[in-house]
């Protein structure tokens, strides 16, 4: 709670958190927050501009393009979020399986990980939707089954790491259960480590499936989602260029606001403050970074 | 403050480094025509697909491109047929026999003579790959090709088909190729080259990237005073308005599949500033919705549906907003204007009350708290599919979406590349898709025909009440010469099809060329496939 | 030296078992394709009439009655010797069509790692240098800043100040050298962003180490303590270049289809939009082929550049 306590001493990631916290309660709050119905369309209010009804005007079909952008929180935000928490939940229990029962277990589940990562993400992503057919959902899908490798191999060096510490051994002689091992003893201190790697994930999803959405292949109509509001605006791109504000400005705020609330929590979980030792966390620092590698 | 100049700095530093690499330092304009003086007479037209095979026996290539290369025996105008690569004609009096008579001294961009052989050869070609020309009736009518002498030949037909000439006139695939092209004598399994007899001859073609066509000095109509076209591919809206306001691009026109890559309000800012023109066609074909009346687990195999969702379509308003009053909105499969299509039929306006009403009758019931309406436990849910290349199509589908969203019919959009529409459309694998009649020259009389074939729109009409009559009559349409009874055919087929709603009509479409403001000579022909280059010149 | 080409070796051949299988998913993944091969290669072949006998009688010709395993074994080999059937769109040799779309990917992809490495050790050196200062400050508020937009929106900005405002550089395609500023830019700026704190903390926590403090405390030159530190860094340089190269060659997708670059990205949406399966399993294939050969190839030469690493693998 100390290190909280200190995240939270940081302004600006104070103010990430509240932005991030605000921002996920619009999108669940979504149908008593938005003014009007995101997808009813006026088309004498085609491209309107800013009123007291349309706070933010209207786009391409005369719909009310605040109301959009808050129930577009869901597909962009909100799904993104709980695809994340599926991967990190699969990506745990495979790190844990793999890092405490070790051998053959962890070198069976360490080869099924080296073939997800041969797959770029990109092409994964693509691969799937080729197969089963744009929609968001099938990138979704494609983001479990390309992340969960990624977490399980994070958390499984991290378990290793601890799972070799005394208090483990001991409890392991005084006989108790691994589960409960994992649970009172392991999953605490790897804990840190999850929500570092996760969350650093966590804004080169909503980047990728923004960019996805651009392209056509994400959410399909009359959903209203982030990227494909800026693929609309797109097509009015260099005539009406203010159309493209809105959904771009909001997504490169909730994306810094991320950003910055990562690099805070990870200075708050600081090695120095740790027992852990400085060495791994810098290799786990680095790998979650790369992992943020793929940008949309 | 300071983040400013940051910004600018990482922007400068990143541009020069990538340069750096790039090794860049002259800086060639290369499509860009700004000399003083003589204009240069050069197009770079933009196109959101490669011209891809432009072999003019297939149907893969982009028909703009192959219009330009390749030439037909006469040619389709507003005041009917007219000799193009054929002087005169004779038709004997049975109507089966066509006899033409060639043009002396033209030659195929290869130097080889265009004779009798070469257009038997052509033909014969054609008709040895008859299962890819069933939409074209004449391939299934067409028996002999004679040589008569150097410069005549005959075509002699199995029955009489009054069509013919018309349809020897369309952009493929009745049109000459070089015969040093031809692999084995066929062109089916591909050609060695595409050298035909017309104002152009491709010189260049990298795919996915552009392609360049050069005047052909010798033309027989006389050598085209645009010297030089390019194509380039730029597959999306902004990019080529962009490229048209540098320059990069200065021609853009409605593609083959009827989508314009620039919108409405983007054209007027570019004939705002003076620097282009912009140049629409009289109305050319109905873009419509095409259902699928042949699949009957779907709900649009119920004429009711059909007719409800025809009520639901408010023509004026996307007129209006979504094309800036440029289309007119089309209340029947044809307008009025195209041959034989002047036949009084029951409109059906914007009515929404009329819709619901049609659904109550046939059984759909909207339940209390439902959102979707029922009927046997089936949910009445259709999905449409549109070219996602056409925004103007995107948002046809999106207002549609949301009317019918109103009265309790879920509609589901999937936005694809035109080549998998057209092939959901010949496999019968879709419920509603939004597509366009085929034009002028082919309405009536080919876009009918197409309704029996499978490549085209089949599984559109061959689910309706009265389809073997309306095949009957079709067939026998297409070998009549009598106006009278000709008209009285034509009027139950456009009947029966309105009335069962299966092609239920948005707006008449037309050609629209942006060009830059002192080109002249822009005319249209008589088709949305071809436009007529070889007329255009720079003052 | 011999313990070195020993490892080498065992870590190429580990490539080999890699490759089977990604190919094997590779082949499952179209038997999953909503499509009958069969009944798609009629439809190219444009016959108007497809009845179950004629099916029948293409599954044989296409060796679809075989087992599975068979079925594999013939599409591997004809995919080694590059050949993976016809495009089911244009008919044409789905090679002819990858081939030329992956070199120019991997034209705009290399040109690209080499300037985001530039980028990132030079501002990497300058943040770890002025650590805490207000340069490193404001470089790594940028950075985050300019992380933080979809490139895309990034992209639209560049191509509306340089082509359109000052008209210096074309909007798009691949006609000269002056098309690879802009997509190259967007490209580095993303990633550089990225990369950059990498090395920024490696440099780091270099400084702390003893010879740097030893080296100052004795009055070395803080000249020569640089050269030293960049001769670390090139170090993690090498290591970044190849793990960025396969990276940026995968997610390229969205940058070509806004310059209209004829690359693997352009043409896989375009197959997804018009369902051309056999495309989209050549260009998995293909990617994930190179990207296992990228990941080896950087594995060995970290391996040789750092032979600490070697013990723990």
């Amino acid at each position: 709670m100390n290190r909280i306590h200190y995240l939270f001493k940081d302004r600006l990631a104070l103010f990430s958190f509240l932005l991030i916290t605000t921002t996920l309660l619009v999108g669940i709050f979504a149908p008593w927050v938005a003014p009007n119905d995101p997808q009813e369309v006026h088309m004498n209010l085609r491209f309107a501009s800013v009123s007291w009804k349309y706070l933010l005007g209207n786009d391409h079909l005369g719909r009310c393009v605040l109301s959009r952008l808050i129930y577009g929180i869901r597909p962009s935000v909100l799904w993104v979020l709980i695809t994340l928490a599926i991967s990190v939940g699969i990506g745990a229990v495979v790190g844990f399986v793999a890092g405490y029962f070790k051998e053959k277990t962890d070198a069976f589940l360490m080869r099924i990980c080296d073939i997800m990562f041969s797959f770029p993400g990109y092409v994964m992503t693509l691969a799937i939707i080729g197969v089963l057919g744009v929609g968001i959902e099938n990138i979704l899908l494609a983001f479990v089954l390309i992340k969960w490798a990624w977490f399980a191999r994070i958390i499984r060096t991290s378990v290793i790491q601890h799972s070799n510490a005394e208090y483990v051994k001991f409890s392991k002689a005084l006989g108790t259960s691994s589960f409960k091992i994992m649970r009172m003893h392991i999953l605490p201190v790897t804990l840190p480590d999850i929500i570092v790697t996760s969350s650093s994930s966590f804004s080169s999803m909503v980047l990728q499936i923004s960019g996805f959405s651009f392209l056509g292949l994400g959410v399909q109509a009359p959903h209203a989602e982030w990227g494909m509001m800026l693929n609309e605006a797109r097509q009015v791109m260099f005539s009406r260029p203010e159309v493209m504000l809105a959904p771009g400005i909001t997504t490169i705020i909730f994306v810094s606001a991320v950003n910055f609330f990562t690099d805070a929590l990870q200075i708050a979980l600081d090695p120095k403050l740790t027992p852990i030792g400085r060495e791994h966390r810098k290799g786990l620092k680095q790998r979650a970074n790369l992992h943020r590698g793929e940008v949309a | 403050m300071l983040n400013k100049k940051f910004i600018s700095l990482a922007l400068l530093l990143a541009i020069a480094l990538a340069g750096c690499s790039s090794n860049s330092s002259d800086r060639s304009d290369n499509t860009n025509t700004k000399k003083a003086g003589e204009p240069t007479q050069e197009l770079v037209y933009a196109t959101a697909k490669d011209i891809n095979d432009m072999n003019p026996h297939l149907y893969q290539g982009s028909m703009p491109a192959q219009g330009m290369v390749y030439e037909s025996l006469v040619e389709n105008t507003a005041d009917g047929i007219k000799p193009a690569l054929a002087e005169s004609w004779e038709i004997s009096k049975d109507g089966k026999t066509y006899t033409f008579h060639l043009r002396k001294n033209v030659t195929f961009h290869d130097g080889a003579p265009f004779n009798a052989q070469a257009v038997k050869k052509n033909i014969d070609a054609v008709q040895n790959n008859a299962s890819k020309h069933t939409w074209i009736k004449l391939s299934s009518k067409l028996a002999v090709t004679k040589v008569m002498d150097e410069h005549t030949v005959q075509l002699v037909l199995s029955e009489p088909y009054y069509p013919t000439l018309l349809e020897l006139s369309m952009t493929r695939p009745y049109v000459f190729l070089s015969p040093n092209d031809f692999r084995n004598g066929q062109t089916k399994n591909g050609v060695n080259g595409y050298h035909g007899t017309g104002p152009y001859k491709l010189t260049e073609h990298k795919t996915d990237q552009y392609a360049i066509f050069e005047a052909n000095e010798n033309y027989w109509k006389g050598a085209p005073r645009i010297k030089k076209i390019t194509a380039k591919v730029l597959p999306t809206g902004e990019t080529t308005y962009l490229a048209l306001q540098k320059g990069e691009v200065n021609f853009v026109f409605t593609d083959d599949r009827g989508t314009d890559s620039v919108d409405v309000e983007a054209m007027n800012t570019l004939a705002d500033s003076g620097k282009y023109q912009i140049v629409r066609s009289e109305p050319m074909n109905t873009k419509m919705i095409v259902a699928n009346s042949s699949r009957s687990v779907s709900p649009v195999a119920d004429k009711a549906v059909r007719e409800a969702i025809w009520y639901s379509i408010d023509r004026g308003t996307i007129s209006k907003e979504l094309f800036n009053g440029k289309e007119s909105p089309a209340e029947s499969l044809f307008s009025s204007n195209v041959h034989y299509a002047n036949v009084d039929l029951k409109k059906r306006g914007y009515n929404l009350e009329e819709a619901k009403k049609l659904l109550d009758h046939a059984g759909w019931i909207l339940n209390k708290g439902d959102e979707i309406r029922k009927k046997d436990n089936h949910e009445l849910k259709i999905s449409l599919y549109y070219d996602v290349n056409s925004s103007s199509q995107k948002a046809e589908a999106e207002m549609l979406q949301n009317t019918l969203t109103n009265i309790g019919i879920h509609l589901e959009l999937f936005g694809e590349e035109s080549t998998s529409v057209a092939k959901r459309r010949a496999t019968g694998d879709y419920d509603l898709l939004l597509n366009q009649t085929w034009g002028l020259a082919y309405d009536p009389q080919s876009t009918i025909a197409s309704f029996t074939s499978q490549a085209a729109y089949y599984h559109t009409t061959s689910g309706v009440t009265k389809a073997d009559e309306l095949y009957k009559k079709i067939d026998e349409v297409m070998i009549i010469s009598n106006e009278e009874t000709l008209r009285s055919l034509y009027k139950d087929i456009l009947t029966i099809v309105h009335d069962e709603a299966v092609f239920i009509p948005i707006t008449n479409g037309s050609v629209t060329i942006i060009a830059p403001s002192n080109l002249k000579g822009i005319s249209f022909k008589h088709t949305q496939f071809e436009l007529p280059f070889e007329k255009m010149y720079f003052e | 030296m011999n313990k070195m080409s020993r490892y080498i070796l065992r870590r190429s051949l580990l490539a080999i078992p890699l490759l089977l299988v990604i190919s094997f998913i590779t082949f499952v993944l179209n038997i999953l394709s909503p499509m009958d091969p069969a009944e798609v290669v009629l439809h190219a072949q444009g016959v108007p009439q497809i009845t179950e006998d004629l099916l029948a009688e293409t599954r044989t010709a296409l060796g679809m009655d075989q087992p599975l395993f068979i079925r594999y074994l013939n599409w591997m080999l004809s995919c080694l010797q590059l050949d993976f059937g016809n495009s089911y769109v244009t008919g044409k040799p789905v090679w002819s069509m990858l081939g030329p779309a992956f070199l120019n990917s991997l034209k705009l992809t290399v040109i690209s790692a080499v300037t985001v490495i530039v980028l990132s050790i030079g501002l990497g050196i300058i943040c770890a240098l002025t650590e805490g200062r207000w340069v490193d400050k404001s470089i790594r508020g940028i950075a985050f800043f300019l992380t933080s937009m979809p490139s895309y929106l990034l992209a639209a900005l560049l191509v509306w100040y340089f082509s359109v405002k000052l008209d210096w550089l074309p909007t798009n395609g691949i006609d000269s050298v002056q098309s690879y500023i802009l997509p190259v830019s967007v490209i580095t700026i993303s990633y550089a962003g990225i990369y950059f704190r990498i090395v920024r903390s490696s440099m780091l926590n270099h400084l702390n180490e003893d010879y740097v403090l030893y080296g100052r405390a004795c009055g070395l030159p803080e000249i020569r303590i640089t050269m030293r530190l960049l001769r670390n860094s090139l170090q993690v340089a090498v290591s970044i270049f190849f793990m960025a190269i396969p990276i940026i060659l995968g997610s390229t997708v969205v940058i070509e289809n806004l310059f209209a670059w004829p690359g693997l990205g352009m043409l896989s949406v375009k197959s997804i939009l018009s369902r051309d399966f056999s495309i989209i399993q050549a260009y998995v294939l293909v990617l994930a082929a190179a990207f296992i050969a990228v990941n080896t190839f950087s594995d060995v030469i970290n391996t040789l550049l750092n032979p600490k690493l070697r013990e723990d693998s």
